[in-house]
């Protein structure tokens, strides 16, 4: 069994990496109370963003342009995705939503691997300026990127909180996650509501996918996956709650890293936000009987 | 008979039914009430897909709130949805012959159990032909001997007139009427047009706020002022 | 048996009571002259590549009536199915390294394992309405797909796990003793593809067909007909599970060597998008998905063109199909045709059935 000293290190990358997890988590589940969406193609969109920021920095330009692609990119392709596909299946089973964004998802990554290929063996990285500074805590060193993790975790989950309490724009968005139809009739812009939701998440995707390529890779099926630990964490807040979600992130985060240094369980972290979602899902089933059919009177 | 005592449904922080206590009498009942009255959640708790918080229903001496939902088809309940649910991709011999099937009410006399019940519905077509093939009216209709088919023991139909244009719906009404004399069953009609009520129905009751406002006869509960007030919604209930 | 039932959506065709009409004894003709073509004139009409290829089209079609079963008859979506199907290729491999059995009698073994694994599955995750149940597969399949890196599939080796990680010389997975050349297997993996097919249909023919049909239409009107919702959404999951877990088993003896990166979890998402284009509620639909699945990206290769540019076809045809034509390829093509002849005819058409699950009422 390691020691204290052996986990210190990956409790600092479990929290940083829950951060990000929460960021995106927090992304999802406002995408979906205004949509009825959830957004599978997520990583996918972050991580072509960061492979586009790769290409930028690689081209010998500027890296903060970079950053700026990859962020116009994950926004304009997922607001794209929401404006075309959105109204054809606005009245649709939340099911056939995202099964659709899986097309959307297909069509990244078959592009990232023609136009990324890896098949030659090349590694690409990301590495933020953020990297190389930190300072130490004790015993464990953390890195200004790592910092931006947590803190961007936290701070997006408040802004969002705060954004969906306190303005109009956000109160319009939790009116439609009751009754889409009703709220039209309220005279909100429904079309313009979604179109804010569709963005903020895919400028959220596009944060995510660079701060996941710097802390965990930059490959292109890696980060398209990496989606589903921050689904794990939005299900467990059962796609409604974003504080819930940040806890759920932040937990997942630190039980998936700190199995690391545990030699009989190591192999099996990455097992974590499955089994953790698998059980929130099973756990919040129990109390159901049968779907209620929309007519009541 | 249908005895029902205390039954009380929350969904979330609405009580849809609150301390329902009503009695059916054998025959055909009506059941109205203005919208959100609770009417459908009436009839999901006696299918069995609502718990009550509370409460209790006898039928004909039986418990039915204890039977699992699929097995109060074999019971003899049999039930029709506000929306039609007929199934389009079969027959509409297999739409009735399946409640016959999975009711269990035997084997032998299917062919001729279903064959009566679409011929009672009135159901002039080819029991072959796909219910999807047929017009709107037709297909309440093939819901109509899904409720009747077998030997049903209490019989709800919600709505069953939901968008039928007149002539239809007095055909409706027709068979309605006849079904408790050609199958015993107890029979409960929720629908909004009174016209359709007081066709088949001996006694009516009314639910307002899941409450029990009124029962009896279906002319004087018509004629109730509670009633009235209750479907215009002016402003006290006494 | 009076049965009329056809799971053929937009069909119209009317049988006799008792005696089967022109429209099966046609449909018959036709599947038995295909079969008889596959198994005797195509293994010598076709290079060894393309042998190898159809073996594998034998496999997915497999795979794709599964799915499609699942997607189509009873409205669950499953996103594990790659992780069923690996399943079925571990068990095979490991009873056929560690034991002499008959080659039938393992494929039925796997298919019984794969059979257990869904059902278990199954149990809890029926309760989940149709996303969630969509995604605890995707979770489950994700774990699976790990445990799956870390102990591998067996080699030879002992142990429960059957793999030895040091081992130089890898024996490769036997075949049966009647099919041991690759033509050969391809007639045995068409000849069990064809039963799997046979099963799926003698079950849409009959009783579980028509209470699928039901529910799918709306859970609580089948269960108001008294039929038991939740066992014959387990006996589908079980079936689909079964068939699965014999294409795993098919497969490993066509490949002879199993590798965990031989099942990735895009593979799930992949095979749900062609199932999805090729059409979930006939049973061509699952042979068009198979030969997209395999004999496309065989040409492609051939051609030296990217196989990536498949999956971006995919990714746009699941987006298509779910936005325009729900009952996919198959549907499609003869019911406009059928449209067009009623038009030209004059008479009213049938009305036009859109919606995946019962939700979708418009």
């Amino acid at each position: 069994m390691p020691s204290w000293q052996d986990f210190q290190p990956f409790i600092v990358t479990g929290l940083a990496l829950g951060g990000v997890y929460a960021l995106s988590g927090v992304g999802l589940v406002v995408l979906y109370r205004a949509t009825g969406v959830v957004y599978l193609a997520f990583g996918a969109v972050g991580a072509m963003g960061a492979l586009i920021a790769w290409s930028v920095t690689n081209a010998h330009v500027q890296a903060w342009v970079g950053w700026l692609a990859c962020l116009l990119f994950s926004g304009v392709v997922t607001l794209g995705y929401g404006m075309l596909f959105g109204p054809a299946l606005s009245k649709r089973d939340p099911l056939v939503k995202a099964t659709a964004t899986l097309g959307l998802l297909l069509v990244l990554f078959g592009l990232m691997d023609l136009l990324w290929t890896t098949s030659g063996g090349q590694s690409r990285a990301i590495t933020l300026p953020t990297d190389n500074s930190g300072f130490i805590i004790g015993q464990i060193q953390v890195t200004w990127t790592q910092v931006i993790g947590l803190a961007a975790g936290f701070a997006i989950t408040a802004v969002t909180g705060a954004f969906l309490r306190y303005t109009k724009l956000g109160t319009a968005m939790r009116a439609m996650a009751n009754d889409r139809e009703i709220t039209a009739t309220l005279g909100v812009p429904v079309r313009r509501v979604e179109a804010a939701a569709w963005l903020g998440c895919g400028l959220l995707a596009g944060l995510a996918g660079l701060l996941l390529a710097d802390m965990v890779a930059l490959d292109a099926t890696t980060l398209t996956f990496l989606v589903i630990s921050s689904l794990a964490a939005a299900l467990i807040g059962r796609l409604r709650s974003i504080t819930l979600t940040l806890a759920a992130a932040i937990v997942i985060g630190l039980v998936q890293n700190l199995l690391v240094p545990i030699p009989s369980l190591s192999n099996y972290n990455d097992m974590t936000p499955f089994v953790l979602a698998a059980t929130a899902l099973l756990v919040l089933s129990r109390r159901r009987v049968i779907a209620r059919s929309r007519e009541e009177t | 008979m249908i005895e029902v005592k205390d039954l009380t449904v929350r969904f979330g922080g609405v009580t849809s039914l609150d301390s329902m206590n009503v009695t059916f009498e054998p025959g055909t009942c009506g059941l109205i009430g203005p919208n959100g009255a609770g009417k459908t959640t009436f009839f999901n708790v006696l299918s069995g897909f609502v718990r009550p918080a509370s409460g209790s229903v006898r039928a004909f001496g039986d418990d039915l709130l204890s039977v699992v939902h699929f097995r109060r088809a074999r019971w003899g309940l049999r039930r029709t949805f506000q929306t039609e649910q007929a199934i389009e991709d079969l027959s509409v011999y297999d739409n009735v012959a399946i409640v016959h099937e999975h009711a269990r009410q035997g084997g032998t006399a299917r062919r001729r159990d279903v064959l009566d019940a679409i011929s009672f519905a009135g159901l002039d077509v080819d029991p072959r032909a796909k219910v999807g093939t047929l017009g709107a009216g037709q297909r309440r209709l093939v819901e109509l001997a899904r409720a009747v088919v077998g030997r049903p023991k209490l019989v709800l139909l919600d709505e069953p007139a939901a968008g039928l244009p007149d002539e239809e719906t007095r055909n409706l009404a027709d068979v309605i009427g006849r079904i408790p004399s050609r199958t015993g069953a107890l029979t409960i009609l929720v629908d909004h047009d009174m016209s359709l009520v007081s066709a088949c129905c001996q006694t009516t009751a009314v639910l307002d706020f899941g409450r029990l406002i009124a029962s009896g006869p279906t002319a004087e509960v018509l004629r109730d002022e509670q009633v009235t007030r209750a479907y215009l919604g002016t402003a006290d209930v006494t | 048996m009076l049965d009329t039932a056809d799971a053929r959506t937009g069909g119209r065709r009317q049988f006799r009571l008792r005696r089967p009409g022109p429209g099966t004894l046609v449909r018959a003709a036709v599947v038995t002259g295909l079969l008889l073509i596959l198994l005797f004139a195509a293994p010598a009409l076709l290079s060894a590549y393309y042998v190898d290829s159809m073996t594998q089209v034998a496999v997915y079609a497999m795979l794709a009536i599964g799915l499609g079963l699942l997607v189509g008859r009873v409205g669950l979506v499953s996103l594990g199915q790659i992780a069923v199907f690996a399943i079925g290729a571990w068990v095979t491999a490991r009873l056929l390294f560690a034991t002499s059995q008959p080659y039938p009698l393992v494929l039925l073994e796997a298919g019984a394992s794969t059979m257990a694994v869904g059902t278990l599955v199954g149990l809890p995750a029926l309760r989940l309405r149709g996303l969630y149940l969509a995604l605890i597969t995707l979770m489950l399949a994700g774990a699976f797909s790990i445990v799956l890196a870390t102990t591998n599939f067996p080699n030879g080796g002992h142990g429960f796990l059957g793999y030895n990680g040091s081992s130089v010389h890898i024996p490769p997975i036997r075949r049966p003793s009647i099919a041991t050349t690759d033509p050969a297997y391809f007639r045995y993996a068409v000849v069990v593809a064809a039963l799997m097919f046979a099963l799926v249909y003698a079950h849409i023919r009959t009783r579980p067909g028509r209470a699928w049909i039901a529910i799918r239409q709306s859970e609580p009107a089948a269960i108001a007909a008294g039929i038991n919702t939740t066992l014959y959404k387990l006996w589908a999951f079980a079936l689909a599970s079964f068939i699965t877990g014999v294409a795993g088993g098919i497969y490993a003896g066509a490949v002879h060597f199993l590798y965990s990166i031989d099942f990735p979890a895009q593979d799930s998402i992949i095979l749900l998008a062609v199932v999805l284009m090729g059409g979930v509620y006939s049973m061509w639909g699952a042979i068009v998905a198979a030969f997209l699945l395999q004999l496309l990206p065989a040409l492609l290769n051939d051609w030296g063109v990217s196989a990536d540019w498949l999956t971006i076809l995919f990714g746009v045809g699941v987006l298509q199909v779910l936005t325009t034509a729900p009952a996919g390829l198959v549907d499609q093509v003869p019911k406009d045709l059928a449209r067009l002849g009623r038009l030209i005819l004059r008479s009213t058409g049938p009305r036009h059935r859109q919606g995946v699950s019962e939700h979708d009422r418009g």
